[in-house]
């Protein structure tokens, strides 16, 4: 679980992995939790690949058809074009066919239940479709799939619905709030006086005293991302879901973990999933951004970008 | 004779104004045509993200954080991982 241990805190599963809300006013758990609630299902009913009534879903089946779709919808997948663009295309949202090609084709506790995914059939694409096959008539609110793209948004929607319910939290509740949604955290509101303390590590499920480097922040979003974690055996190999869209193919990166500070959740999870697809060269890419970054090496060394904290344990290495 | 030189040239003028008009009118057609296919698709070229369509407030950059994390001591209140 998640650990959260200051007193106004929940924690609660959503989305297939762990959520936590941290308020700076306790007595207003209830409240936001409730709205949390409501946002988060309504995000989960819009784009979820494992639902076959959502909106997504409903989107990849259409053939290519133009389609309407939600406001809600419309500005996810806004959201995944922006991360697209600002990324060169490293974060695609095309990636849905690349990620049911090497098994990921069911929730992610069923396929880790299963011990795996059965070696695929056929010749892989190669490639993603890209996600300049994506149209987006935003003020219409149509949306089409053009040269066979199934859009997956796994790479910013929970992000995003973390800066999402933070804001709305805060301004509903008029209270200070840290929204973590497995590990893509998103802060607004008035921060504790000595900020929020976010233990930064692989895995977001283990304890607070876990491997890594504890940091405070009082604004925008933190996000991590790697290659340990949502992992899988597919035939002889084991695969993750961070889906290179040159190659098509789980990235081969030199950075299991990178983790990366930013204006808001979803630009953070943006950087730290770019950066593992981009490898060495992340580390200018986030400097020249001025983007606070973590990253560590298979061995366990940690580089560090931009002003993020050093790390006084002797595993890191400015 | 001059008859036959006469009659060649106004066949020549004549033709030379037909060509004129022909090609005035191809070029203004093809000045419309362009217009209405301009009218027709601008929206969408407008509306496609990723063309510096100005979209999410305007934000064409990751946008950095207002202060980077500090340092901190001891155990989180939450954990930063993947899931």
């Amino acid at each position: 679980m998640t650990a959260a241990v200051a007193a106004g805190s929940d924690t609660f599963s959503v989305f297939g992995t762990t959520a936590a809300l941290l308020l700076s006013e306790p007595g207003r758990l209830e409240a936001a939790r409730a709205v949390a609630d409501a946002e988060l299902a309504a995000v989960d009913r819009a784009c979820s690949r494992f639902r076959p009534d959502s909106e997504l879903s409903r989107l990849n089946a259409a053939g290519g058809a133009i389609t309407s779709v939600s406001e809600l919808f419309a500005e996810l997948i806004e959201a995944a074009l922006r991360a697209a663009r600002l990324t060169a295309g490293d974060v695609d949202p095309t990636c849905g066919q690349a990620l049911e090609e090497i098994g990921y084709d069911r929730d992610f506790a069923v396929l880790r239940a299963a011990g795996g995914a059965a070696p695929r059939r056929g010749r892989p694409t190669g490639t993603v479709p890209g996600w300049r096959n994506v149209h987006l008539d935003r003020a219409r609110r149509l949306v089409q799939l053009a040269g066979g793209a199934q859009l997956d948004l796994g790479a910013t929607a929970k992000a995003w619905a973390a800066d999402r319910c933070a804001e709305i939290i805060a301004a509903k509740v008029d209270s200070g709030v840290l929204v973590s949604l497995g590990g893509d955290i998103a802060v607004a509101g008035p921060a504790p006086a000595d900020g929020w303390r976010v233990r930064v590590t692989d895995d977001h499920a283990a304890g607070p005293e876990a491997p890594g480097q504890t940091v405070t922040i009082r604004s925008g979003g933190l996000a991590t991302s790697s290659t340990t974690v949502r992992t899988w055996a597919l035939g002889g190999r084991r695969v993750h879901h961070i889906i290179d869209p040159a190659t098509g193919e789980p990235a081969r990166s030199c950075w299991r973990t990178v983790s990366v500070a930013a204006g808001c959740c979803v630009d953070a999870n943006t950087a730290s999933t770019a950066a593992i697809i981009r490898g060495e060269a992340a580390v200018s890419w986030l400097r020249d951004a001025g983007l606070p970054a973590r990253l560590v090496r298979e061995d366990g060394s940690a580089q560090i970008t931009a002003g993020w904290p050093r790390d006084p344990g002797p595993a890191e290495r400015a | 004779m001059r008859r036959d030189e006469r009659f060649a040239a106004v066949a020549r003028d004549d033709g030379i104004r037909k060509i004129s008009k022909f090609t005035w009118r191809a070029g203004a057609i093809g000045v419309a045509g362009s217009a209405l296919i301009a009218v027709a698709f601008g929206h969408h070229v407008a509306a496609q993200p990723g063309r510096d369509s100005g979209n999410h407030s305007g934000q064409g950059t990751i946008v950095v954080p207002a202060q980077p994390p500090a340092p901190a001591h001891g155990a989180g209140q939450v954990t930063s991982g993947a899931s």
